[in-house]
Order: structure tokens, then sequence, then C-alpha cells
């Protein structure tokens, strides 16, 4: 079993009721279930800032949703695997439960003209946001590449590009785009120096 | 719309969750594959994400949504445990960083996935834009929520809320 940091292991039932007021709190997207989790963890001692920063750093490298992740992993810290199964169920239950309920009110009346119309407000609106999503997720790493120099600024964007253009006009599958943008990563990224030494070895042979 | 084959649908979601990271990082997958074996309409997927950015808990939830509204309660229930299982690599994930995080390659490797990613979301919005926005309307409301969410002072929610407002005054009123 892993010990939390400080004090006793909380009841399952605590973990239970914990992300069961989280999933059933946080109306309105991914920030506000972030921060009720790390209101929660902090209160109630069961992580430090720096370890609830590194464990939301980590759970963004493996694949699936980052916020069931993290439930995941702060519950298996907490009391193992019964708290990993405690705090999913907490979160998921009540907000799954509710998104079906909700889908099935909108499946029932999409087809009003009214909503209709509405929607076809709504379906510009998720370009946007994803546009949005897009350019603050690329920020980070851009931040970085300017710092890195010139080299490194077009090897990004040329990477974020392929990987649109890939998938946009040549249908080409998400695991291919993926897998070929993270061999040029390996390739292209990281310190310019590395990346030109490697160019002028390749353009030698 | 084509019958489910419930084990080809399970694997199809269980692909997006395990190949994607984030909330709506599974769209590509599942808009490519589930549009190709017609189970699935483009209004489905506009639909699930409005319902995910609305409902509580995680935006990855619209999964869930999708699930319902493509196969009913069993597709929910299918979408419920293709987006939870990936939570158990996290925790093999989370032990075994440790020990390669610092290597070099691994590094670059995260990046150039991470960027990938990112094209993926553009390639996603582009193919979107493409299908769905035919006038200026559409050009004008999507300008305005891109505007919206980079301010970052408005909720998803009220985003969300102004657009189908627009679309109400814009395309419902007769001519």
């Amino acid at each position: 079993m892993v010990i939390a940091a400080g004090g006793p292991p909380p009841r399952l039932t605590e973990i239970l009721r914990t992300w069961f007021s989280i999933g059933l709190q946080s109306f309105g997207g991914g920030s506000i279930t972030l921060y009720l989790i790390h209101q929660a963890c902090i209160t109630r001692g069961w992580l430090s800032e720096a370890e609830f920063a590194k464990t939301w750093a980590l759970v963004q490298i493996s694949p699936g949703i980052n916020l069931l992740k993290l439930s995941g992993v702060i519950g298996f810290r907490l009391r193992g695997w019964p708290g990993l199964l405690a705090a999913l169920a907490g979160l998921l239950l009540p907000s799954a439960l509710i998104t079906v309920l909700m889908t099935a009110g909108f499946a029932a009346i999409r087809d009003l003209p009214a909503v209709k119309a509405a929607m076809r407000g709504v379906v510009p609106a998720t370009i946007g946001l994803s546009l949005s999503l897009a350019s603050q997720m690329a920020q980070s790493p851009l931040t970085r590449a300017r710092r890195e120099g010139r080299f490194s600024v077009v090897a990004h964007l040329s990477l974020l590009a392929g990987a649109a253009l890939l998938f946009a006009a040549w249908r080409a599958s998400p695991v291919l785009v993926l897998a070929l943008t993270g061999i040029s990563g390996v390739l292209w990224l990281g310190d310019a120096p590395a990346g030109l030494r490697w160019r002028r070895q390749e353009a030698r042979r | 719309m084509t019958p489910v084959n419930p084990l080809l649908y399970f694997w199809l979601f269980l692909k997006g969750s395990l190949f994607s990271t984030g909330g709506l990082g599974n769209l590509p997958f599942l808009h490519q594959d589930l549009l190709a074996l017609g189970w699935a309409r483009e209004t489905d997927f506009v639909s699930a994400i409005a319902v995910g950015q609305l409902s509580p808990g995680p935006t990855g939830l619209w999964t869930i949504s999708l699930g319902y509204l493509t196969f009913g309660w069993p597709g929910a229930g299918l979408a419920l445990v293709a987006i939870t299982l990936p939570t158990l690599l996290a925790i093999v994930v989370v032990a075994l960083h440790r020990r390669v995080e610092t290597h070099p390659a691994v590094q670059n490797f995260t990046r150039g996935i991470t960027l990938g990613v990112i094209g993926l979301t553009l390639g996603v919005a582009w193919t979107l834009f493409q299908g769905t926005v035919t006038d200026w309307r559409g050009v004008a409301i999507m300008v305005g929520a891109l505007g919206l969410a980079l301010s970052k002072r408005v909720p998803v929610v009220a985003v969300l809320a102004l657009a189908a407002l627009a679309g109400w005054l814009l395309y419902g009123m007769p001519a």
C-alpha cells in the first residue's frame, strides 16, 4: 500500500465521498474539475503543492483523459488499487450519469427548427474553441523553441503544420501522425546544435 | 445508420483513448472511424462535444455522450469503460517515467508527440470548418468564439450559450 505524505491514509469512504462531490460540482469543463481536485488534496494534506504539480505533469504524458488519470493516480497513491477504484467511481458515477441524461434530453429536441438554428451557431463556435485550445497548447513548446533559436522554431512549426496537413489533407491516421511527429521529434528537436550536427552527418553520406 | 458491431465499436473507442491524451484527443480517431463505418453522423459529434462542455466532470466525458447518441445505453457504458482503462497505464507510466525522464531522446519524442497532438487539433478544426461553415455568419461566430476563448475571461459555457443565441438570431429568423 502507498501511504500519503504525512498522517494516516484516508478511509476509502472519504476518498469516494471527496471525488463524488468533485464529480457533482464541476460543471463547466475540466479546469473546474482540476481546481476542485487540487483544493481537495491540499486542504486534506494528501499531497503537497510540489507533489501535486509533478503528478499532474506525469499523468499528461500517458494516454487517456488527464483528469481521470490524475484521480486514479492520486487514489492509488492514497490507498492502492481500492483507492484508485474509489476515486474513479466517485468522479465518474454522478458526472457520467448526468452527461447521458443531458444527451438524452438534447437528442429529443435537436430536430426542432429553433434548436437546429442555434446549433448552426454552436458548430463554428466549437471550431473557434478548438483553435484557442491549439494556440494555448502551442504556447509552452513554442516559447521554449524561441529560446533555443531559429532552427528550433522552424523545426517545431514544421512538425505542427506537417501533422495538421497529414491529417486534414491526406486523411492520415492519427496514430501514424503521432508516430511520425514523435520520431521527427527525436531527430530534429531538442538542442539545436545536436540537430544541426545530425543534419551535417546526413548531408555527408 | 449502419448497425453497430459492439466489439469493434468498443475497440475503436479504446483505441481513441489509448492513442490520445486530453479531453478531445480521441476526437480525430472517433471522427474518422465512426463516420467511415456509418455508425455516427456529423451532428452526433457536434452534439456530444457541446454536452461534454456543459455537463459536469472532465470534458473527455463527451465520449460517453457520443456513445449514447450512436449506440444508446450500451454505447455509453462501453465508452465509459474505454475512457477509464488507460488510467491503469498511467499508474505504470508514473512508476517507469522516473527511470528514463532525463534521457534526451525521451524528452524529444514527447515534444514531437505534443506538437503532433496540436497539429491534429488544427486538422480537425479545418475538417469541421470545410464540412460545416458555409457563409460569413459561421466565420463571424467562429472568430468571435476564438476571441472570447483566448481572452480567458469568459467561461466556455457562456461562449457556447452566446454562439447558440447568435445561431438562433442569424439562422432561425425568417430572412
